[in-house]
């Protein structure tokens, strides 16, 4: 077969094929006119192959290098600085009032058998309100818990705190204008104490003032022993230049004066040095039962707010006793301009929330125990003192003549007598007692509370009865009749006016149930302790809406501080070695310790126990 | 002469993670009795989408020690003992300065929930964050930079304080034990931190 290269390439259409010739051989033309067709390679192939050019640009303009610079970014800084205040450390008070065991002390003295294993909480000091400037806002914030400050100050407790009143601390410790209005019996002058040690220890404040009336005068200085042994207090008294000296010792950084005190001396807060200052300033002033100022055109309002003075502070269980008009002169001590007269009541209350703090026991429910007792130590009027020094030296007096005829008989009468006299003054009336009494029922009676009050004679709640006619007192001893107790019990307890009921110990028996009073006031103490507590249990009971508090009225120096002293000491032994025991426990004085109350021998014969 | 004691200051370095702001530090100098002396906040720090990419996982290392970390520290005036931080990702710092740098662990057996705020999500080493036995303990992840990550810890406790320091910087656990000691059993260090967030809280509302 012929290759297809040979083919004449002019005639592709047309070809033949010949044998080949040798001898012999015919020859046949086959030629036929054959038109192939060329089909696929064949045909390309036969062509002139004229390979044609086309070009394409593959790579475009050069590329566009994009650099991104990772520049630091600058981080503004705001910054604040703090001045630190210069704390002052107080040495420790050589005389010191504070007795070792904590159940001795006087003040509060609440059963805290659950309370005590209550885990330490954590309480931050907040901005008040008020305090709008930025870095003052961060100054309060940055501040430790007032645990750790308290702490780190190496400030102890005679009794741990309840939660509550750590919040009153944080509340008062920032404020340059508070009250601190928490019902009667929450402790408002262990937390107004304690804010003012912090301040103190801190260096925020390093003078204060503190006015309250007169009978509590001596227990606001027994309470600073108890809460800040180490602060030095002075009790402004004396004549007018003693006490004019007084309020400018440099040294003091608390002084305590009543409220009548301030107004005689006026003229030493109005005084002037020659640049215009006032000559005596504070840098706190704390107005004990500041409902005392409500009266704005009194010269007690006057003078208290005569004084210089960068913070003010008010407590008070009763903010608001009669009118609004109480509160707006208030606060024209703590911040003039706050309040006007004629405000209305909501618009009032949103102006002064931030400033007020007010718990009820309600509230404060889950941190209290069931049951408050709390000792109120009075002094003894000096007409009460009197009496009572008279008395006491012709009783000893006659005891020592007695000698071996002395009998127990004897010395009850003594102490009775005594103890009468530490209730009112026989002669003139006074009683330190009463007037204690009277602030305390203000309170309770202005909550809409109720209150018992025991005491042992009925020539006692007799006369409380007149005294405290405004609070609608009701009497229930033996000498009322029979038929008009239960009737008493019901118009207490139903009547909103009726605030105080004036009970005998031994009226007080099995069955009542007054659980409307959350408040006890013994006026004076029985020795048996079950017979108090049986007093106390009348208020006190399962099922009693809320907590109760006790107050045991106690005349400092006398007979019934003695006698108290030893009954706690002998409550304290039992509860050693009974730990369990109900305090129902016969406790009493044995004849020698009757007679060792006036440091007399006891002349001898069987011992027999007192009570 | 003055015999005055000379003063002592403690440094705390936190940052918080505002979802809508981006980062802000927060450096709160005490004395020893736990009072403030400075406080420094820096403005809201957002990393752009190049240093995100950029820089990676090295990103944390770089935002919380040298730009946000060293801008705190270089506007104290009082210079602490320490510095104290409850970050692990700001231990980065030390970098930038001198004075030792410690993270503050969470007591023994504490639960610490795994939050980007929360300094103990660490991936890397096992010294830090959670008990790694524990139920709780975060999942671990494994990445392939991981080299790049947090740093390991020494840790260690000093008084009631449970510290750690970097693996790299071990040398600063006995400089902080020589410094803290007198404070170490009184002081919480891990309590400021709480103080630092309500104040940037603050600070950032005012804005």
């Amino acid at each position: 077969m012929p290759n297809a290269r040979d083919l004449p390439r002019d005639r592709p259409d047309v070809w033949s094929w010949h044998a080949p010739g040798p001898t012999g051989v015919s020859t046949l033309d086959l030629s036929l006119h054959v038109e192939p067709l060329v089909l696929g390679w064949n045909r390309a192939l036969s062509r002139v192959e004229e390979p044609t050019v086309d070009s394409v640009r593959l790579i475009e303009p050069p590329l566009e290098v994009i650099s991104v610079k990772v520049v630091p970014p600058s981080v503004p800084v705001r910054s604040f600085t703090f001045p630190e205040p210069a704390p002052l450390d107080f040495p420790a008070q050589a005389d010191s009032t504070v007795p070792a065991s904590p159940k001795g002390i006087a003040g509060w003295t609440a059963k805290r058998d659950a309370a005590a294993t209550r885990p330490a909480s954590s309480t931050r000091i907040k901005p008040p309100g008020d305090v709008i400037k930025l870095a003052d806002r961060l100054q309060y914030l940055l501040q430790p818990s007032l645990e750790s400050l308290l702490a780190q100050r190496s400030l102890e407790f005679p009794l741990r705190p309840f939660a509550y009143q750590m919040e009153g601390v944080a509340f008062l410790y920032p404020r340059h204008a508070a009250i601190l209005a928490d019902e009667m019996g929450l402790g408002k002058t262990m937390q107004a104490i304690t804010a003012i040690r912090l301040l103190l220890r801190c260096g925020e404040v390093r003078s204060v003032a503190l006015i309250c009336p007169k009978p509590l005068v001596s227990n606001w200085q027994r309470e600073f022993s108890l809460w800040a042994p180490e602060i030095p207090v002075l009790a402004i008294e004396g004549d007018q230049a003693q006490r004019r000296w007084q309020w400018r010792l440099p040294t003091i950084p608390v002084k305590i004066a009543n409220y009548e005190l301030l107004h005689r001396d006026r003229e030493v807060f109005e005084s002037r040095d020659a640049s215009g200052r006032a000559e005596v300033r504070f840098d706190l002033v704390v107005l004990d039962e500041s409902q005392r100022i409500k009266n704005r055109s009194s010269v007690t309002h006057q003078a208290a707010c005569a004084i210089s003075r960068r913070r003010s502070w008010a407590l008070t269980g009763t903010p608001v006793e009669n009118t609004p008009e109480d509160l707006v002169a208030i606060f024209e001590f703590l911040l003039p301009g706050l309040l006007s007269s004629g405000m209305k009541p909501r618009r009032m209350g949103r102006a002064v929330r931030d400033y007020v703090l007010r718990r009820t026991q309600d509230q404060v429910l889950a941190d209290l125990p069931p049951k408050l007792v709390r000792d109120a130590e009075v002094e003894l009027t000096p007409e009460q003192q009197t009496s009572y020094r008279l008395a006491e030296d012709e009783g000893v007096l006659r005891l020592t003549e007695l000698g071996e005829s002395a009998a127990i008989q004897h010395v009850f009468e003594l102490v009775l007598r005594l103890k009468q006299i530490c209730n009112f003054d026989s002669a003139t009336g006074a009683s330190s007692k009463l007037e204690r009494l009277v602030a305390d029922l203000d309170e309770v009676a202005a909550s809409g509370r109720k209150a018992l009050v025991f005491s042992q004679w009925v020539e006692t709640l007799q006369r409380l009865a007149r005294h405290l006619a405004c609070f609608g007192p009701l009497e229930y001893h033996g000498r009322v009749p029979a038929h008009r107790r239960e009737p008493i019990l019901r118009q207490f307890r139903d009547d909103p006016r009726c605030h105080v009921l004036l009970m005998s110990y031994a009226a007080g028996g099995l069955g009542l149930n007054l659980q409307c009073a959350s408040y006890v006031f013994l006026f004076d103490r029985w020795w048996n302790p079950a017979v108090e507590d049986q007093a106390i249990h009348r208020a006190h009971r399962i099922g009693a809406d809320g907590p109760v508090t006790v107050t045991r009225f106690l005349a400092v120096g006398t007979i019934e501080e003695r006698i108290n002293r030893i009954l706690e000491e002998k409550r304290e032994l039992f509860e050693t070695i009974f730990p369990d025991a109900a305090h129902s426990c016969r406790l009493g004085l044995s004849g020698e310790e009757l007679f060792g109350l006036f440091d007399l021998k006891f002349p001898g014969g069987p011992i027999n126990k007192a009570a | 002469m003055s015999n005055a004691r000379p003063k002592l200051y403690l440094g705390f370095l936190t940052v918080v993670d505002r979802a809508s702001y981006g980062l802000i530090g927060g450096y709160l100098i005490l004395n020893t009795a736990g009072r403030p002396l400075e406080f420094h906040c820096t403005t809201p720090v957002r990393p752009s989408r190049a240093q995100q990419i950029l820089y990676g996982p090295t990103l944390e290392p770089y935002l919380f020690g040298e730009q946000i970390g060293q801008s705190l520290l270089s506007k104290a005036k009082l210079e602490p003992l320490a510095v104290c931080t409850d970050r692990v990702e700001v231990l980065a710092v030390r970098e930038y300065t001198a004075v030792p740098v410690a993270l503050v662990l969470p007591p023994e057996g504490a639960f610490v929930a795994p939050t980007a705020g929360n300094a103990l999500t660490s991936a890397a080493g096992g010294e830090s964050g959670a008990p790694a036995n524990s139920p709780r303990s975060p999942a671990k992840q494994w990445r392939p930079d991981t080299a790049h990550l947090r740093p390991r810890l020494l840790s260690f406790s000093l008084g009631r304080n449970r510290l750690a320091v970097a693996e790299d910087n071990a040398a600063d656990r006995q400089r902080i034990e020589e410094r803290l000691a007198s404070v170490a059993e009184s002081f919480d260090l891990g309590e400021p931190f709480g103080r630092i967030r309500e104040a940037i809280e603050e600070a950032s509302g005012s804005r």
